[in-house]
């Protein structure tokens, strides 16, 4: 959440600080409220607090002060967490921090910043449709090819013909990425047809994030696939795997319903900022230079994760 | 030679799963690798196919070394090993068309190496049903045909016909007869002595990770073999008072049945029926057995080759 001081005084400092210790969001200062704004509707922050000018004055002289409030409004659930939170907050604050005497409250006044219209529930829920098979079909899939092969036996045929193992494992990712693909494309015209979501379908960002997701899962699965002691080992570590991520990446519901650790967990799940991506590109309208961030985590861990799978399914053939 | 194998050894941790071995193959001959399991034959198969790698020693497969063109040697290969290694919701045609494409064929080149499997290894009635729906010996014929679609000039067996009745036995043992006889050069594991014997022009018998002997299967029987036996059964409660009688011959009693050696069998059996009859005893069987490769591999490691053997 971004705070926009303009009172600049002790009791202002004092409600700053205080906010920052209870750790319910991570606070970022800006000096100017234009700023704060901008970073806004950059999809950057969820809301905007601004302490107003006489915000010390006011309770010092035991007047009733006003906040205000500024909810990015695209995902509701969020919003309203948000919004209670602070609410909350600045009771507990006024309770406790400023003299109990005082007869007036601070009061919130929250405004709603909504860069589209009529965003709700089903606007919400596409993307993270969108996000299941980045995380479910090619980590499953990559894991279920190489140990398909494995268990049928067929991986011996392969590897007594002259085809390198590198080759074989490219042909895997490929083919998972194209059952990646074609899930991908299903749930998109489900979720159009099914639930005529009014988002932002712009398919030259979205094809970069949703191939960068799904190397990042192929990569995954393959990791478990060469872990794997036994076949159904590794197609159930999997699938065991996938449900628990889902959790941390955001993809049905706001990441901040997540207590701070699981969120700082989150970040260093590459799917966290596939699920970002795709709603920032589908609900927030996000540019190219708004995903910079996203993509090139996605690439750096794809690289990563793919480049320690190489490195496992070598010795894992070599066996 | 086209297959040259000198002084190999391969370890699996403190077990040496071969052993020093070393021998050569013809080109256009059926060489056999027979042994009880657990003797090394596919270690050594797999390492031939690289498969696996190897701790020392030296081999070269159609004059390629392993170490150094394994892609050369895979491509010179065709390896059908026990399991059915096909796809089972692909029709056979299609299962062809995968292995062709491991070995980059062009479709004409395929086209006629689907001909040929058609006609010499009889898969033609079945090759467009999938393979979930063929019978154990259609399947296990259209994993040969899949193995050699490339058309390579040596073909390694790995227990090709475990598992198998024994009529289906007698026919995969005429297909790959016939490979012979389109050039090929097959290297075959067994641990079927009637298999080895059968189709093999020269085995090489292996037992701890090492060949223990090599040759024909005629020679290793008349040089290791021992000689002829005359196998005897006669009523149990007479199978003493018979060895008794026989005890001028050289008897020993296996399965109930009491074995006589002699190096002119024709002869000592007249006599030995003679004498048992003498004495009141009639045989149920007499008959002169030939020494095989179990007797062979008996002389040789001290115990039998197979419980299925």
């Amino acid at each position: 959440m971004g705070i926009v001081n303009e009172d600049g005084q002790s009791r202002s400092e004092i409600a700053i600080s205080w906010l920052n210790a209870t750790g319910f969001l991570t606070l970022k200062n800006f000096a100017q409220r234009t700023d704060a704004l901008k970073e806004l509707n950059a999809t950057n922050l969820n809301a905007v607090l601004i302490l107003p000018e006489n915000f010390t004055q006011n309770l010092d002289y035991g007047v009733q002060t006003n906040v205000s409030l500024i909810i990015d409004g695209t995902n509701p659930d969020v919003a309203r967490l948000v919004d209670d939170g602070i609410r909350t907050l600045f009771a507990e604050f006024y309770k406790t921090i400023i003299n109990q005497n005082y007869t007036e409250p601070i009061m919130v006044n929250t405004e709603t910043a909504v860069v589209r219209e009529a965003i709700g529930y089903k606007e919400n829920i596409v993307p993270g449709m969108l996000t299941y098979p980045l995380l479910f079909s090619s980590m499953v899939v990559s894991t279920g090819a190489i140990v398909f092969e494995r268990e049928k036996g067929t991986l011996k045929k392969i590897r007594a013909s002259p085809i390198r193992p590198i080759n074989m494992l490219f042909g895997k990712t490929l083919a998972a990425l194209f059952q990646t693909a074609i899930s991908i494309i299903v749930m998109s015209v489900l979720a159009l047809f099914l639930l005529g979501p009014k988002l932002n379908w712009n398919v030259p960002l979205l094809i970069p994030i949703f191939f960068l997701g799904s190397m990042n899962g192929i990569a995954l699965g393959l990791i478990i696939s060469c872990i794997g002691r036994a076949p159904q080992e590794a197609s159930n570590a999997a699938t065991t795997i996938a449900v628990v991520l889902q959790f941390f990446t955001g993809m049905y519901f706001p990441i901040e319903y997540l207590p701070v650790y699981m969120q700082q967990i989150g970040q260093f799940i590459p799917m966290t900022y596939a699920a970002q991506a795709l709603r920032n590109i589908m609900i927030r309208n996000a540019t190219l230079s708004d995903l910079v961030v996203p993509m090139a985590t996605l690439t750096v861990s794809a690289l990563i994760l793919y480049g320690i799978g190489v490195v496992l399914y070598k010795r894992w053939v070599e066996k | 030679m086209i297959i040259e194998v000198e002084d190999l050894v391969k370890h699996y941790g403190e077990v040496k799963a071969v052993d020093g071995v070393s021998f050569v193959v013809k080109e256009g001959e059926i060489f056999g690798l027979l042994g009880p399991n657990g003797a090394g034959k596919t270690t050594l198969m797999e390492i031939l196919c690289c498969l696996r790698r190897f701790d020392s020693g030296k081999a070269t497969v159609y004059g390629f070394d392993l170490a150094k063109d394994s892609l050369k040697v895979r491509a010179s290969i065709g390896f059908c090993p026990q399991e059915t290694l096909l796809y089972d919701l692909l029709s056979v045609r299609e299962n062809f068309a995968f292995s062709a494409s491991l070995y980059s064929l062009d479709s004409k080149k395929f086209n006629e190496r689907v001909e040929f499997s058609s006609k010499v290894l009889g898969v033609g009635e079945f090759l467009n049903r999938r393979v979930q729906q063929l019978s154990g010996g259609m399947k296990r014929r259209a994993n040969l045909a899949a193995s050699i679609i490339h058309d390579p000039p040596i073909v390694i067996l790995d227990e090709p016909t475990v598992g198998f009745d024994p009529n289906i036995k007698r026919e995969f043992w005429e297909l790959i007869k016939n490979l012979k006889h389109y050039s090929k050069t097959v290297l075959l594991s067994t641990h079927d002595m009637y298999e080895a014997d059968e189709i093999c022009d020269r085995v090489a018998i292996m037992n701890e990770g090492k060949i223990v002997a090599l040759d024909k299967p005629y020679a290793l029987k008349k040089t290791i073999g021992g000689d002829d036996a005359i196998h005897i059964r006669v009523k149990d409660s007479q199978t003493k008072k018979a060895i008794t009688i026989l005890k001028e011959y050289k008897t020993t009693v296996i399965d109930s049945e009491i074995q006589v050696s002699a190096k002119n069998p024709w002869e000592v059996m007249a006599e030995v029926s003679n004498k048992l009859v003498s004495q009141g005893i009639l045989t149920e069987k007499i008959e002169i057995v030939e020494p095989t490769l179990e007797d062979v591999f008996i002389k040789l490691a001290g115990r039998k080759l197979a419980e299925e053997s």
